[in-house]
């Protein structure tokens, strides 16, 4: 009696809302992939196929062949990874500032770092565009990772500043003592306490570059540099629907997050405590 | 202690806000010394930068089609090609304005030009289009339109491509039921109301209630009216009679005899409401063609002109055409113009309208067999060369003309279908805006 | 770990340099640190949000160059009285963000405490479960448009195979249900944020809390209330202070499904703002509008952070 109890407890407070969360979360995107798979006349065909009839590769090869979607990718590989190392280097300096010190300013400081964030992206395009042409950087990935960087180090600093302050200051006075100057100590001692929480906060920074449009269709005027986002909505303009292509697409951009969060998945969880225990 | 900090900030952009004055001036002064540069030596080494307005994987091959037969042609001249995605082709456009870095040729919706030749960046193209020999063959309506709209009177695009609002229909339905396709307006209303059939999902027509709707409803509130001017002594004929009659019987259609997603619906719903067989009528242009093509079997899609007013007229909106535009700030105008003609010529125009479907505006190209065989394209021309068609003119010249009809034309549409507005209410305020906008404009300019 | 083992040891072992004259240099090392984020910021930031406010203060139509000129405070006087749109999307805009964040947090937090338990393939599941947060606003859209969709959606149909309807349904087509519909959308989204910053929290709390707990005889609900909830306190107000500001800002999800429709009934803050400075080129009367949100997050960052004593010296 008590184990069936126990049993319908278990079912009721944790297999049941389990299982409706993984459907909640999975079922988009099992339908995108499904869509992707289906030849474009199925797609809009009813009764619905819950599964593609006559599966077809056709919309992969027309998302990465005909939109010159291959060099989108790239692009947006080479922005990401160079957004995330700039971001990681300078948001572990002011997370470190702001975990390690008292100092005039600070709140100003943090103050400041919120308020970058309240202002919508669209109204701040015409402004970038001009520093950026002053600059001789359009069409230049310099110009997005630039941007990008600036618009994440607000939000990673206080990431960092979180994973920073759980890293015990003893370890670093330690180093200290054994002769290290403070970016010695920092390089050495902190940096590799801090796998998990760089972990987390490149993935953040990664994701949002990867997945950011607008930005970078305003800023590049030259068709071989726009990254993924633009190249994904090519194919969803009038007269231009082609939703197999898009999901197919849509599948593709995804890839690179999805093994980016199958192998970051255990430090993020760990990184992104350490954060905002505070 | 946040005074501080506020402070900075407040200097901060004020310092900002006088360099962007200087860098504004600044620049303005050395575009001028740009354009009037030397004459060009015509074999030197040209980069030009082209952009393409409606991007993607069916029109973006063409232009590199295009821009490849040009190249060869002119060994000398490169040719970068750009597409933008098209919701967001006018704020780019809009951006590289105002921030003086243009393209050296793009493609220009005629309802840009009067905005952009207000903005001066665009390059007149009249002494070059004179100069051309084909220049008798471009469809003459349609340059002597692009040259009415702009301030000074100057033609700043020239039209590779027109369309036209159309209605597609379902034939085979229409058979089935043994009934008429509409020609006149009773007759649509009658259809819409009999092909609708609820119980199997079948609605007899479909409204774009969502983004980009209001385009539409404007083309068939003239259509209904025959209504030759959109402003007349600095009234707009939006709020007359005919156009409340027609909206009440419209917007009646709602919920009835169209799908009740309508009021929300997109480029891509209304469409697909089309293409999946849940509609039998949907207004779009001949544009559309392909996507039905990709969609239906040939005997279940066709394309009919917009039902004919009262006293039996068709009616056609000026200036649904797009162009080849040259930017002011472009180093190489004759180059840019070499590109411009290239474009427009018979064989390219050709080759675009046919894969795109649309109507040439090159005279020479439209006795091509490819022409007389697309049934949708001699539909539109049934209402173009009729003699009693008639032209209205939208003032694509108010600077406020397209945010009216995105800002309170569209979500008035929605008002108007979920009841919380009437139509005469709706039709009112939409006039006003155009007076408003009207009477803004006068003042400033005829002062 | 094996990384953060290898590499501590050359930390340890590190050479001595220099002796040190500390004491001054310390006192700018913080000044030093955050100087190039500081520096990043006021150049590529700053300049921006500069002209935002510069130009609140001007008729600046992009359209229409010759309209230009100095608007004082008039921009400011139109929204607060003239401007019928305003006040209704401040309110879709708070019905928005407090119904985003309100129920990202539940769901996030019960979905955070079922990841926390053992079971089988809990890392796949969990990496299952965060997918989402991967996906661009605008990919998101789109699946999301396909699946409403009334002739085409595979939500009507699921439902009337499970017979829950019996006829298609217009999601996005009525005021209620189209703001419903993006609701649940923009949450599919949102809740792996809140999942996987408090799943991380909830791993942090001592196990010895739980045993005491049992110890005292405390029930699930109570051990829920006095020990795990108070244990996420902080997690729980940053990432709410910063899901405010995000879901305050974002756009996407409503853009694209229903346009703000129907009749701007679903039009927040940041669309109208769009609405105005993009689509409508009115960018001094955007920019005026962008004001007022800042002045608004402002405010509501500086009381939220007095009220939870976040910013009290905790770090």
């Amino acid at each position: 009696m008590i184990k069936t109890k126990k049993r319908v407890d278990r079912l009721l407070t944790f297999n049941l809302p389990l299982l409706v969360m993984l459907i909640f979360t999975l079922f988009p995107l099992y339908w995108t992939i499904n869509t992707a798979f289906k030849h474009e006349g199925d797609i809009i065909k009813r009764p619905l196929g819950y599964v593609p009839a006559s599966p077809t590769i056709d919309n992969f090869v027309t998302a990465w062949t005909n939109v010159g979607f291959s060099t989108y990718f790239k692009n947006s590989l080479l922005v990401g990874v160079c957004t995330v190392f700039i971001v990681l280097i300078l948001s572990t300096l002011s997370g470190y500032a702001l975990s390690r010190y008292k100092f005039k300013g600070k709140r100003a400081f943090l103050l400041m770092l919120l308020c970058t964030q309240f202002i919508p992206r669209s109204m701040l395009i015409i402004p970038l565009f001009i520093i950026f042409k002053f600059l001789g950087l359009i069409s230049n990935p310099l110009s997005l990772i630039i941007t990008y960087a600036a618009v994440e180090i607000p939000f990673t600093t206080v990431l960092m500043n979180g994973f920073i302050s759980n890293v015990p200051r003893e370890l670093e006075e330690a180093a200290m003592v054994d002769g290290c100057n403070k970016l010695q100590a920092i390089r050495y001692v902190i940096f590799p306490l801090l796998v998990p929480g760089i972990v987390a906060t490149s993935v953040f920074t990664f994701i949002y570059t990867w997945n950011e449009f607008l930005i970078a269709l305003m800023l590049t005027n030259q068709q071989g540099k726009f990254t993924l986002p633009v190249g994904l909505s090519y194919m969803m303009g009038e007269f231009n629907i082609n939703y197999g292509a898009l999901a197919a697409g849509s599948v593709i951009a995804l890839i690179p997050a999805v093994i980016l969060f199958a192998y970051a998945q255990k430090h993020l969880v760990n990184g992104m405590g350490g954060a905002v225990k505070g | 202690m946040y005074t501080k900090f506020f402070k900075t900030v407040a200097a901060t952009s004020m310092a900002a806000s006088l360099l962007l004055a200087g860098c504004s001036s600044d620049s303005g002064s050395s575009k001028e010394a740009n354009t009037k540069e030397k004459k060009e030596d015509p074999n030197e080494k040209v980069t030009l930068t082209f952009w393409d307005e409606n991007a993607g994987p069916q029109r973006t091959p063409i232009w590199e089609e295009l821009i490849k037969r040009f190249e060869e042609k002119n060994p000398n001249i490169d040719v970068e090609y750009v597409g933008l995605p098209k919701d967001s082709a006018k704020a780019k456009y809009d951006a590289s304005i105002a921030a003086e870095d243009t393209p050296d040729v793009g493609s220009v919706q005629t309802s840009w030009l009067p905005e952009f030749a207000l903005r001066e960046a665009l390059l007149p193209l009249d002494s070059y289009f004179d100069k051309w020999d084909e220049k008798g063959k471009i469809n003459k309506g349609a340059v002597a339109f692009n040259k009415e709209i702009v301030v000074d009177h100057k033609l700043y695009g020239v039209p590779y491509t027109q369309n036209l609002d159309i209605l597609w229909v379902r034939p085979d339905w229409f058979k089935e039921k043994g009934t008429k396709i509409p020609e006149t307006w009773d007759e649509f209303f009658t259809a819409a109301q009999q092909q609708t059939d609820k119980a199997n999902n079948r609605y007899g027509y479909t409204i774009r209630g969502g983004a980009g709707g209001s385009f539409q409803l404007q083309r068939l509130m003239y259509a209904y009216s025959g209504e030759k001017d959109y402003i007349k002594d600095g009234k707009s004929t939006i709020n007359n009679k005919k156009h409340v009659e027609f909206l009440k019987k419209y917007f009646a259609l709602y919920k009835q005899n169209t799908p009740q997603s309508d009021i929300t619906n997109g480029y891509k719903e209304m469409i697909a409401g089309f293409d999946t067989g849940a509609v039998a009528m949907v207004q779009h242009n001949i544009g559309s063609f392909g996507e039905h093509k990709e969609a239906l079997q040939p005997d279940q899609f066709q394309a009919i002109p917009l039902p004919k007013t009262a006293d039996g007229k068709y009616v056609a909106e000026g200036g649904n055409t797009i162009g080849i535009s040259v930017f002011k700030t472009t180093k190489h105008p004759d180059a840019a113009w070499k590109l411009a003609a290239f474009l427009n010529s018979k064989e390219s125009q050709s080759y675009w309208n046919q894969q795109v479907g649309q109507i040439p505006t090159n005279s020479d190209v439209l006795s091509e067999s490819w022409v007389k065989d697309s049934p949708h394209i001699q539909t539109a021309f049934k209402v173009y060369d009729d003699k009693e068609t008639i032209l209205y003119e939208p003032p694509f010249y108010l600077p406020e003309y397209r945010s009216i009809l995105d800002t309170v034309v569209d979500p008035g549409t929605q008002a108007v279908m979920s009841g919380k507005m009437t139509v005469e209410e709706f039709l009112n305020e939409w006039a006003k805006a155009i007076e408003d906008a009207q009477k803004k404009y006068d003042e400033h300019f005829k002062k | 770990m094996n990384l953060r083992q290898e590499l501590e040891v050359p930390a340890v072992s590190t050479e001595k340099k220099k002796p040190l004259k500390k004491f001054k240099i310390d006192k700018w090392i913080p000044y030093l640190f955050i100087l190039p984020s500081t520096l990043m910021i006021v150049t590529f930031l700053f300049y921006p949000i500069g002209t935002v406010f510069y130009y609140s203060l001007q008729h600046y139509d992009i359209s229409a160059p010759f309209y230009n000129a100095f608007a004082g405070l008039d921009n400011f006087k139109k929204i607060f009285t003239e401007d019928k749109l305003f006040f209704p999307s401040l309110l879709t805009t708070l019905k928005w963000v407090v119904s985003e964040v309100g129920l990202q947090l539940i769901f996030g937090l019960t979905a955070a405490l079922l990841l926390n338990q053992k079971f089988k393939f809990r890392g796949m599941v969990r990496s299952a479960a965060f997918i989402p947060w991967a996906i661009s606003g605008v990919l998101a859209s789109v699946m999301w448009s396909l699946m409403f969709n009334e002739h085409m959606g595979v939500i009507n149909d699921l439902f009337m195979r499970l017979g829950i309807i019996s006829e298609s349904k217009a999601w996005l087509a009525g005021s209620t249900s189209a703001f419903i519909s993006v609701v649940i959308a923009e949450l599919w989204r949102g809740i792996p944020f809140f999942a996987i910053t408090l799943l991380a929290s909830l791993q942090s709390i001592p196990e010895e809390l739980y045993e005491a707990a049992k110890v005292d005889g405390a029930n699930r609900v109570k051990t829920f209330l006095y020990v795990t909830l108070p244990s996420l306190k902080n997690t729980i107000v940053l990432t709410t202070l910063l899901r405010v500001i995000w879901e305050f800002n974002n756009v996407d999800l409503l853009f694209n499904l229903t346009g703000g429709g129907p009749a701007h009934s679903t039009t927040t803050l940041t669309m109208y703002i769009a609405e105005q400075a993009v689509h409508g080129s009115n960018f001094g009367y955007g920019s005026a509008l962008t004001v007022v949100v800042f002045a608004i997050l402002l405010v509501f960052a500086i009381i939220y952070l007095r009220i939870t004593r976040y910013d009290r010296e905790g770090n």
